[in-house]
C-alpha cells in the first residue's frame, strides 16, 4: 500500500479533459434547456427563432467537442470505455447501496461502500448513458437540421420523438443526478472546473483503488 | 508545478485499437448505408409522384387555366376578371414568411 503525505496533490483531470467537459457544459446545457422551451413554445415567432439559434449553437459546440475529443484524445476515449464497460461484483454491491449517498444525505450516517477506481459505479452508468445518448441526440439532431427535406416524413416523426425523449432523459440525468452529486462532492467539482488537481487525501475518499493502482509520482 | 502525482499513461493495445476502429467503421458504414437507403427510397417516391403528375397532365386536353372554359365561364358569371379586386379577395392567398420559426 502506498503511503501519501497530506500535501500530496494529484492531477486527476488533464487540460483536454477539462476543456471537453467545459464544452459539454456550455454546449449541452443551453441546448437541453432551449430544447424544453422549443417543445412548449411559450414565446412568439421572433422569440422562438432566437431560442432555436441558441439550441443550434449549443448543439454544434457539443457535436464538435465530441468529435474533437474522439480524434485528438483517443487514449482518453479508450480509458473511458474501459472504465464504463468494466463491471464487477464490486459495482453491483455499490449500486445496491447507491454508493451510500442516500444514507449520507438523508440520514446523516456513513456506511461502508465498495472501493472504486477513477469512476464509481453510478458514474459508470451515467457514462454509458451519456455515451450512447450523446451519439443518438447528435445523429438525430443532425438529421433534423441538415437532412429534413431528404428524409421521409414518417422517419422524421420518429427521429424527432427519439431526439426529444433521449434529450429529456439526458437533461434529467444531468440536472437531477450528475450536477447535484457533483456539487455535493465539492472537491471533485472544483477539480473538474478548476485546474484539474485534487489532494490525494481527498481523492482517496472516493477513488481509493485509482489512487493505489493508477497514479504515479511525477518524474 | 502544483501537483506531484499524475495518472499513469493510458496504453492502447493493438487488439483494442483494431476493435475500436472496427466498431467505428461498422457504425459509420451502417449509418451511411441507412441514410443512403432512406434518401434513395424518398427519391423513388418523388420520382413516381412526378411521373404520375406528368401522366395526368398528358391525359388532359386543356392544360392551362386561361384556356379552361369552365373556369372562364365562372369569371363571366361573377362579372369579374382574373386578378380583379373581387378575384383577389375570393381566390388569392396571402404570403406568410415562415423562414423564421
Amino acid at each position: 500500500m502506498k503511503i501519501f503525505d497530506d500535501h500530496d496533490v494529484v492531477l486527476k483531470h488533464t487540460l483536454p479533459v477539462r476543456l471537453f467537459h467545459w464544452c459539454l457544459v456550455l454546449g449541452f446545457l443551453p441546448a437541453g434547456i432551449t430544447g424544453i422551451v422549443l417543445f412548449f413554445r411559450p414565446f412568439g415567432p421572433e422569440g422562438m427563432h432566437f431560442v432555436m439559434q441558441i439550441h443550434i449553437v449549443g448543439a454544434w459546440l457539443l457535436s464538435l467537442a465530441c468529435l474533437g475529443f474522439f480524434v485528438f484524445q483517443p487514449k482518453r476515449v479508450a480509458a473511458f470505455w474501459r472504465e464504463i464497460f468494466s463491471w464487477t461484483k464490486r459495482d453491483i454491491d455499490w449500486m445496491k447501496v447507491s454508493g451510500g449517498y442516500p444514507q449520507k444525505i438523508f440520514l446523516g450516517k456513513e456506511i461502508s461502500v465498495p472501493l472504486m477506481r477513477k469512476m464509481n459505479s453510478g458514474q459508470k452508468l451515467m457514462g454509458i448513458f451519456v455515451f450512447f445518448g450523446a451519439i443518438i441526440i447528435i445523429v438525430t439532431g443532425l438529421i433534423l437540421y441538415v437532412a429534413l427535406p431528404l428524409v421521409p416524413k414518417e422517419t422524421v416523426w420518429y427521429v424527432d420523438k427519439i431526439h426529444l425523449v433521449v434529450g429529456v432523459c439526458l437533461l434529467g440525468a444531468v440536472c437531477g443526478g450528475h450536477i447535484p452529486l457533483g456539487m455535493y462532492n465539492w472537491q471533485e467539482f472544483i477539480c473538474m472546473f478548476g485546474d484539474g488537481t485534487i489532494k490525494v487525501k481527498d481523492a482517496v475518499k472516493h477513488n481509493k483503488l485509482w489512487v493505489e493502482e493508477d497514479i504515479e509520482k511525477v518524474k | 508545478m502544483k501537483y506531484n502525482y499524475v495518472e499513469k499513461a493510458v496504453q492502447v493495445t493493438r487488439r483494442e485499437f483494431l476493435g475500436m476502429t472496427g466498431i467505428v467503421a461498422a457504425v459509420l458504414w451502417t449509418g451511411a448505408y441507412a441514410v443512403t437507403d432512406i434518401v434513395e427510397d424518398r427519391n423513388k417516391y418523388i420520382k413516381m409522384r412526378a411521373d404520375g403528375l406528368y401522366k395526368d397532365d398528358e391525359k388532359h386536353a386543356v392544360r392551362q387555366s386561361h384556356k379552361n372554359k369552365s373556369l372562364m365561364s365562372m369569371y363571366d358569371k361573377l362579372a369579374a376578371k382574373p386578378m380583379s379586386p373581387l378575384a383577389e379577395e375570393l381566390f388569392h392567398t396571402k404570403y406568410v414568411d415562415r423562414a423564421i420559426l
